[in-house]
């Protein structure tokens, strides 16, 4: 994998939108907290705005804000359960209509891929448009795809993942979500290109059913020649207590639960130490046995 | 590199398999009737005559699986059952869906709405990423799975994810395509934008008022060379081409000038290293929607000039099986190959004033499909492309 991480923005629960380091103001999160949001009218336009749901003004205000003259030749988008609130919305639509019209809105921006084509739409980009979704490894998919973007040839990638947290969601907490952690939404997008100035994602691996998490990495580790001692630095999910590499971070607990937050992951270990090419691992262990490993240097 | 096909695997509502979609398409009999769910008796759809627990008992399956995992257990075991399992060979699924468990937690929300109660662990099932991991598990697939949902183009763009997982050597072996159950979601969504036809749908027809909806799916096998080396299967065809474009001009209409669209065929030709003249068949969208038709036809014209291949839709035999068109096509595409037989377009009389292209309206036996080209354009101006190719 050679992928250069040229720019990378999240909005979700944390003071980090426009900040030049996400560590900077970074808070613990507690139960009913909040999107820090930026001003989207700066992005979309009003008339817009009005029908678009929080994912959706999230997603394409942080991919709005990562455009530049050169035109991106790729957009790959992770989302896991997409655009759950007019998904909810338009299912109370049908179920409730009591006459034979039904409002198409709701429908039409509950597909997964709302944010990706929107985000087509907005910057007027006939590029490949991506949308992946897979449980809690749906930012890695979309990431695995932008590297193959670029070893495809293309030199402006744009990757993202953007989930929401809606309250119908608090409902399944216990019995189907089990977690301390506060449900939240978040967004993150990047640009990759193959070389230039930034971090580099030195590899990107998903495994289903897997039993062996101290393997698995040992065997990641292997194969791209990293000692663990040469680790900085291992953002790592779901309570996880590895004790490899200088430092050891739960980076949950700054994301709350949704389940592309390994993307703000990304961002922290981006903004980690910036000007040194340490490593940092990334250890997406949030479903058990559906592992995500990330490696930046 | 090549990419060779090397099992398929479809349902829908003309066949069980695929011996019984060729059957139906070389009959003309299409599988499209009046609907016999609680949500679907009022409209013409392409239903699959089989209840989930039917379905469960018939092939042996997960009883909380969502119909959507049970249609992709089905298509992609017919695709894969007969693979050699090989620690040696990397293979993966990736597979398209657009509703995922919809069909379970419609269910479960209405009773919430209407009732205030719900079975939580129903919504288990919900989850797109849940339909593939299911899949994959059933066929025994460990190495990666993928799910890619954009609606109508889905599985296209899983075969496409596929073939440059192969090609860049990431994996030996993939499984590619999709599943979409008809869901009481979908039959509303589609309503609410006004686009079915309460008659049987009538591709590229000047008098064509919308779609019929169906559900299905359909997978086929992608293979390297080095990966046949290892499994021995036998090859059916090649993928030599394919391409996603973005239409950029509304969330759901495509542009008149089909511009997208005509983006993704030239790219596909590209990547297959084709002239236009190579392609002896389209199988095309043709959804039978106004819009579609024409701004499909317009990017053909584009592509083809005045050598307009023989093409086709093949939705008003399926139905529009949205996520999995791009699937039950693509193995519809190998049999146009392996059999050099064009499948009509049914329900055809009236060509399209503005373009006047004449689809093929009966299946016809030919002397020669060298290469096929296949279109899926979905919501978010979404336009995929993939080329087959004889062995």
């Amino acid at each position: 994998m050679k992928a250069v991480i040229h720019k990378i923005v999240s909005i979700n629960h944390q003071d980090c939108f426009g900040k030049s380091n996400v560590w900077e103001n970074l808070i613990p999160i507690q139960a009913g907290s909040a999107v820090v949001a930026p001003d989207y009218k700066e992005y979309i336009p009003a008339a817009s705005l009005r029908r678009f749901s929080p994912v959706l003004r999230m997603s394409l205000t942080a991919a709005q804000s990562l455009k530049t003259d050169e035109a991106f030749d790729s957009i790959s988008v992770g989302t896991s359960l997409g655009c759950l609130k007019d998904t909810e919305k338009f299912l109370q639509t049908f179920i409730q209509a009591t006459g034979d019209t039904l409002s198409p809105t709701a429908f039409i921006q509950s597909t997964h891929n709302t944010i990706a084509g929107a985000i087509s739409m907005a910057l007027g980009n006939h590029a490949y448009n991506m949308t992946h979704t897979q449980n809690s490894l749906s930012f890695e998919t979309a990431l695995i795809d932008g590297a193959i973007c670029l070893n495809d040839g293309k030199k402006n990638v744009l990757v993202g993942a953007a989930d929401e947290a809606i309250d119908f969601l608090e409902q399944l907490k216990e019995e189907m979500i089990q977690t301390a952690l506060p449900l939240t939404s978040g967004t993150t997008f990047l640009v990759l290109k193959p070389e230039g100035e930034g971090r580099k994602i030195i590899d990107c691996q998903i495994r289903f059913s897997c039993t062996d998490l101290d393997s698995e990495i040992a065997h990641f580790l292997e194969k791209n020649n990293v000692d663990p001692d040469q680790l900085a630095l291992v953002l790592q999910s779901n309570n996880l207590s590895l004790t490899l590499g200088k430092q050891q971070i739960n980076y949950e607990q700054f994301t709350g639960l949704y389940y592309t937050s390994s993307a703000f992951a990304l961002h922290l270990a981006n903004d980690f130490q910036k000007h040194s090419d340490d490593f940092v691992l990334i250890v997406n262990n949030q479903m058990n046995g559906k592992l995500g490993l990330t490696l930046i240097g | 590199m090549d990419i060779f096909v090397t099992g398929i695997g479809a349902i829908s509502c003309i066949g069980m398999n695929v011996e019984e979609h060729l059957s139906s398409l070389v009959q003309e009999k299409s599988g499209i009737k009046k609907g016999e769910r609680p949500f679907s008796t009022r409209f013409l759809v392409g239903e699959i005559p089989l209840t989930n627990e039917a379905i469960v008992a018939k092939y042996n399956l997960v009883a909380d699986y969502s119909r959507t995992s049970l249609l992709g257990c089905i298509a992609a075991s017919e695709a894969f059952a007969n693979h050699k399992r090989d620690k040696r060979i990397r293979t993966g699924l990736i597979s398209g869906t657009s509703v995922g468990g919809m069909d379970i937690s419609e269910v479960e929300y209405k009773s919430y709405l209407n009732l205030g109660q719900h079975n939580i662990q129903k919504y288990k099932a919900h989850s797109s990423g849940n339909s593939s991991e299911e899949i994959a598990a059933f066929l025994g697939i460990g190495d990666f799975v993928n799910t890619i949902s954009t609606a109508c183009s889905s599985a296209a763009n899983a075969i496409m994810m596929g073939a440059r997982m192969i090609q860049q050597g990431v994996l030996d072996r993939v499984v590619v395509g999709g599943t979409d159950a008809l869901t009481e979601f979908t039959i509303s969504g589609f309503r609410s934008l006004m686009i079915f036809d309460d008659q049987w749908c009538r591709p590229f027809d000047e008098t064509r008022k919308g779609l019929n909806l169906g559900e299905g799916a359909g997978y086929i096998v992608l293979e390297s060379q080095a990966s046949i080396d290892k499994s021995g299967a036998k090859k059916l065809a090649k993928l030599k081409g394919w391409s996603n474009a973005s239409d950029a001009y509304h969330q759901t209409a495509s542009s008149p000038n089909g511009y997208g669209a005509t983006l993704s065929i030239q790219e596909a030709l590209k990547v297959a290293k084709l002239q236009p003249s190579d392609i002896d068949y389209i199988n095309a969208h043709g959804t039978a929607t106004p819009n579609n038709d024409l701004s499909e036809s317009q990017a053909i014209i584009n592509v083809f000039g005045d050598q307009i291949p023989a093409f086709s839709s093949t939705k008003a035999f399926t139905g529009h099986t949205l996520a999995a068109a791009g699937g039950i096509e693509a193995v519809i595409s190998v049999l146009a190959i392996q059999n050099n037989t064009l499948f009509a377009n049914l329900n055809h009389s009236h060509v399209i004033e503005e373009t006047k292209l004449q689809p093929v309206v009966r299946t016809t036996k030919v002397d020669k499909i060298r290469n096929v080209l296949s279109n899926s354009f979905g919501f978010g101006g979404n336009n995929s492309t993939v080329i087959f190719g004889e062995v």
